[in-house]
């Protein structure tokens, strides 16, 4: 019968792709040259390490690397969890500072990169952030690829029609503390009727938070998150700015929010130098709309991300190469001036690359200058392994208010004891 | 040598179809194992992929288990925090929660269309019947993009209809029963339509003479469907509700697609996070995988008593006798 | 008092027709919605009053998608895994349901009965023993760790039972036996070639389902090039910036194989699966 010829053909083709598909690695390197010098390197999506791996390609023609951008970086690091718990590894991974800590605990899992030179290049990085991928045992499992920096990213125009300056000197002299910064979107809402900022929990408290001397972790490393000021204090602050109604209630990097951001449905946000790409992005528009002022404070940092080596890898030494060539100070400098990310390389910040770069999107902004400016007063704050987990209920507590369904005056009790929950104590 | 088709009593009550079984051949090792090596390659896989992994969960559960870490023994210690854990009974509550709103409108709804659909003389019928099986082969994860944009609160089209009509914007994906309905919703979309079909194919087993003889008898039409249709449907009704408790208690991806922001705790405080979805989050984001597979025996004892019970009290359903 | 007397003879009542015209609207308005932001894009889509009417951006976002992710390759890994997962289906379960619709053997009902207790277990969460058993196989990150546990159908092996018992007599078998045919001939020769439509829809369903399937993939797969469909549509969401038009439009792209298929077979499924259910 017919029917039955063709079933038995497209048996047999399925059985033709499955073993295509089964058999073959998921390789699109050429199968090639024995243990050689091709590694596997796993990034997330966003960051723009294509570019960073064509550069290498071109110095070092004779490496194969092979870039898979697995997804978002909570992604990349639970894809590198399954893979340690028992798959295949990569031989380099990126992995965002929010996801290190747990990371760090086990160092184990990892290369100690003292092996492979980390000593000698160890006091090139910011100390504070040197000290994030440096386990209790002093073992060094991650190397910093970039910082963030922070300032107020906003939309000059809006600023114009709102009655306010628009020159960033002045803007910046408007909001020397956040009580004042706060002052400035009510007046703002106030004639224009519109949101001033996108949201409380990842642009207030999440950047006031980081201004103090101390975080969730006192420098022993204790959990002092219920008693540490700042930590009050940016919970407070945030939601200050949730009862002025100065808020567009967007948590980021939503469909929501993007669709506000082009909309102009809010005229700043807490922006680290990353976060202008994806203005950049999602608003295209806007070009030449936005300028960038310091933030209330005048330090911060949001972001940052490290290249580790698991164990296991195939190729270490490879990897640890191109670890070695690209994030010297130079190697980030380098990067700076393609993808505009922050070296997190004190030694290169008086490079005129770095001083005389400017953003033509953000109205010719002098972005190199602005965001290592930031860095400079920063207090190191040690990153424990669940500050991730506390900062997130922290800002979800805020989210909640924010969107209505939360009382303030039992937001703070409410995100303390989900904190103690999710950790235990 | 005919074998005569009759129930046997092996079947325990089941809802099994009486199977006249042909005697296996007497010659042969190869034949008498024949049986059992038709059978093997299911349970085979089930062994390795269903029951393994089951039972290795219970064991898992009593460990404190970081898959890059150690793994500790401490007994039922994650089931007595998880007990305890707010968290758990928020995700449980969610879940029985989503499952009643996803179950309940959609078998009814389906009654009804089969009902609609169970004439003789309907035309397009076998458009109806197409039309209604698409949400079914449409892709969840597209699914879900879609109803959340079509639900959302700035710029959704539903917002927009109700501001048409003077009704204040709903927050579906940050509020609780919003967020739950947006969920049911999709879940309702995608299956309501394979639901009727099988209703539809049990109606129109039904044949047309018992009706024609209740009319003649002066029932209208509400008693002929109590009476008639409901009894005739009871079988088919019983299985979707069971395998409907057994789908709708483990509800993941639309949970997880529905809260951009906050996908993996389904919003903020937690307000759509069913309990597959709060596995899931212990197990692959806070790398406890002791804990998820506490949730995952949790989840596990919760279905079986579920649909058990769903199981007993509707097959005792029986329409009263006139 | 009105009478909805069904049905022999009798007209359709209008809104017979009116309600289902609605079930039919409720239906294909998602996916029509889908397609309007599929060629618009974000800034129409937010748009309110809605755009109802479909733009001209189509291929410029599908190009997107296609260059996104590796959207070519996730159909084919879809494909194989499908479509392997539906025959594979197909014939298990009408060997298992042969077996325990016209053999035989020790222990059948027993094992039967085991068989629809195995329905009851939910899989979900068992995903990390899964996952463990998975990779201690050395099979994370490829496709057949997403075949080979979806061949176990326990609802298949039901549902082909039950056509098998009502489909083929036992005159048939008896006179293939009496003319000395082994079992395995029996089966293949003459009880699923009577069944082959019903395997057929099996295989549809189980293809159907599989194509779908999202945790499972979602938490074996880590390469692009070894993803399917569903978990490319996610990754859509995280390229740098969060487009609505480029979601739906990989959403749309996603859909559509089904859709063609279902053009084709789409009755079939549907007297499939009518006919599969239970008769009361």
């Amino acid at each position: 019968m017919k029917s039955r010829n063709v079933s038995a053909v497209v048996c047999a083709a399925i059985a033709a792709l499955s073993l295509a598909a089964c058999s073959g690695s998921p390789s699109e390197a050429p199968s090639g040259e024995s243990g050689g010098s091709s590694f596997e390197f796993w990034s997330f999506t966003g960051i723009n390490q294509k570019q960073a791996v064509n550069e290498y390609q071109k110095q070092k023609p004779d490496v194969q690397v092979k870039l898979t951008e697995v997804g978002n970086a909570q992604e990349t690091a639970q894809a590198l969890t399954t893979a340690l718990a028992g798959g295949k590894v990569p031989d380099l991974v990126l992995i965002q500072g929010d996801d290190l800590p747990k990371f760090v605990q086990q160092p184990q899992n990892f290369v100690d990169l003292r092996t492979m030179g980390a000593d000698k290049v160890k006091g090139d990085y910011l100390d504070w952030v040197i000290s994030q991928p440096t386990a209790k045992d002093g073992s060094i499992i991650g190397i910093p690829t970039d910082v963030g920096g922070m300032a107020i990213a906003y939309r000059a125009d809006l600023f114009k029609e709102a009655g306010l300056p628009t020159d960033r000197e002045e803007v910046g002299k408007l909001w020397p503390t956040w009580d004042a910064f706060i002052e400035v979107g009510e007046k703002y809402k106030a004639a224009t009727g519109k949101a001033f900022i996108d949201n409380a929990g990842g642009s207030i408290y999440s950047q006031v938070v980081n201004q103090g001397q101390e975080k969730y972790y006192d420098p022993q490393g204790n959990l002092v998150y219920e008693r540490s000021p700042q930590v009050r204090t940016a919970f407070d602050l945030a939601l200050k700015a949730v009862d002025a109604g100065i808020t567009a209630k967007q948590s980021s990097f939503t469909e929501g929010w993007s669709a506000a951001m082009k909309r102009g449905d809010f005229a700043v946000a807490a922006a680290p130098v990353w976060f202008l790409g994806q203005i950049r992005d999602n608003a295209p528009d806007t070009k030449g709309k936005w300028d960038i002022a310091t933030i209330p404070g005048g330090s911060g940092n949001w972001g940052g991300s490290f290249l580790a080596i698991p164990k296991g890898a195939k190729n270490p030494q490879a990897a640890w190469d191109y670890i070695a060539t690209t994030q010297s100070p130079q190697g980030q400098l380098a990067h700076f001036a393609e993808a505009r990310s922050l070296p997190a390389t004190p030694s290169v910040y008086q490079d005129p690359k770095l001083t005389s770069a400017k953003d033509e999107f953000f109205s010719g902004a002098p972005i190199g200058k602005i965001y290592t400016d930031s860095l400079l007063g920063l207090k190191p704050f040690l990153i424990g392994p669940d500050s991730t987990t506390i900062g997130t209920e922290f800002t979800n507590a805020i989210t909640n208010v924010e969107q209505g369904k939360g009382d303030p005056a039992k937001a703070w009790d409410a995100a303390v004891t989900n904190i103690k929950t999710a950790i235990g104590g | 040598m005919t074998t005569s088709i009759s129930p046997t009593a092996s079947t325990g009550g089941a809802v099994l179809p009486p199977a006249p079984p042909v005697e296996a051949a007497r010659r042969g090792f190869a034949e008498i194992i024949a049986p059992y090596a038709y059978i093997a390659p299911f349970f085979a896989l089930f062994a390795v992929f269903g029951l393994i992994p089951l039972l290795f969960t219970f064991y898992v559960a009593l460990f404190d288990w970081n898959p890059i870490g150690e793994q500790v023994f401490i007994g039922l210690d994650n089931f007595s925090r998880l007990f305890g854990d707010v968290r758990f009974w928020n995700a449980a509550r969610n879940t029985v929660s989503i499952w009643l709103l996803s179950t309940v409108p959609q078998l009814l709804i389906a009654l009804l269309l089969a009902h609609l659909l169970n004439h003789v003389r309907l035309r397009f019928a076998v458009f109806f019947r197409m039309t209604m099986l698409v949400p079914y082969i449409t892709s969840v994860a597209a699914t879900a993009i879609v109803f959340v944009q079509m639900f959302d609160r700035d710029y959704g089209l539903l917002n927009w209809l109700l501001g048409l009509v003077g009704v204040e914007p709903i927050d579906f994906t940050q509020s609780v029963m919003g967020s739950h309905v947006l969920i049911a919703v999709m879940v309702t979309w995608r299956w309501f339509g394979y639901t009727t079909l099988l209703y539809l194919a049990s109606l129109q087993a039904v044949p047309r003479t018992i009706y024609e003889a209740a009319a003649v008898d002066g029932a209208g039409g509400v008693r002929q469907f109590l009476h008639i249709s409901l009894p005739s449907l009871r079988p088919v009704i019983v299985f979707t509700i069971v395998t409907s408790t057994i789908g709708g208690l483990q509800i993941f991806t639309e949970a997880l697609l529905v809260n951009r922001g906050a996908a993996n705790t389904c919003g903020p405080v937690r307000q759509c996070q069913t309990l597959t979805l709060f596995l899931f989050e212990q197990g692959f984001i806070q790398f406890k995988f002791g804990y998820a597979a506490a949730v995952g025996v949790a989840l596990f004892v919760m279905v079986v008593v579920l649909a058990s019970l769903n199981y007993f009290l509707s097959t005792r359903i029986r329409p009263v006798k006139s | 008092m009105k009478t909805t007397r069904p049905r022999s003879g009798e007209r359709v009542r209008w809104w017979t027709y009116v309600l289902l015209a609605l079930a039919v609207f409720a239906c294909l308005f998602p996916l029509y919605w889908m397609f309007i932001v599929a060629t618009t894009d974000t800034a129409t889509a937010t748009n309110l009053p809605p755009e109802i009417v479909p733009g001209d951006n189509f291929f410029h976002l599908a190009g997107l998608v296609f260059s996104t992710v590796p959207f070519v390759r996730s159909i084919v890994n879809s494909l194989v895994v499908a479509g392997t997962i539906g025959v594979g289906q197909a014939v298990l379960c009408a060997l298992a349901g042969f077996a325990f619709a016209k053999l035989r053997f020790r222990g059948r009902d027993a094992l039967f009965l085991l068989v629809v207790l195995t329905m009851t277990v939910p899989t979900q969460l068992a995903i990390v023993p899964q996952y463990m058993i998975i990779s201690s196989l050395g099979w994370v990150d490829t496709l057949q760790a997403l075949i080979v546990p979806g061949l176990a159908n326990a609802f298949g092996i039901f549902w082909m039972r039950q056509h098998i018992s009502s489909a083929i007599s036992d005159e048939i078998l008896q006179a293939a036996r009496i003319d000395g045919a082994s079992t395995w001939q029996i089966f293949w020769r003459v009880a699923f070639p009577l069944v082959r439509p019903a395997a057929f829809v099996l295989g549809l369903l189980g293809f159907v389902t599989a194509w779908n399937d999202f945790l499972w993939p979602f938490v074996v797969l880590k390469s692009p090039e070894m993803y399917t469909v569903q978990i490319a549509i996610k990754a859509l969401q995280n390229s740098f910036s969060i487009d609505l038009g480029l979601a739906m439009s990989g959403s749309f792209l996603a859909t559509l194989p089904l859709l063609v298929l279902f053009v084709f077979v789409g009755r079939r499924m549907v007297s499939g699966i009518m006919n599969g259910a239970f008769k009361g």
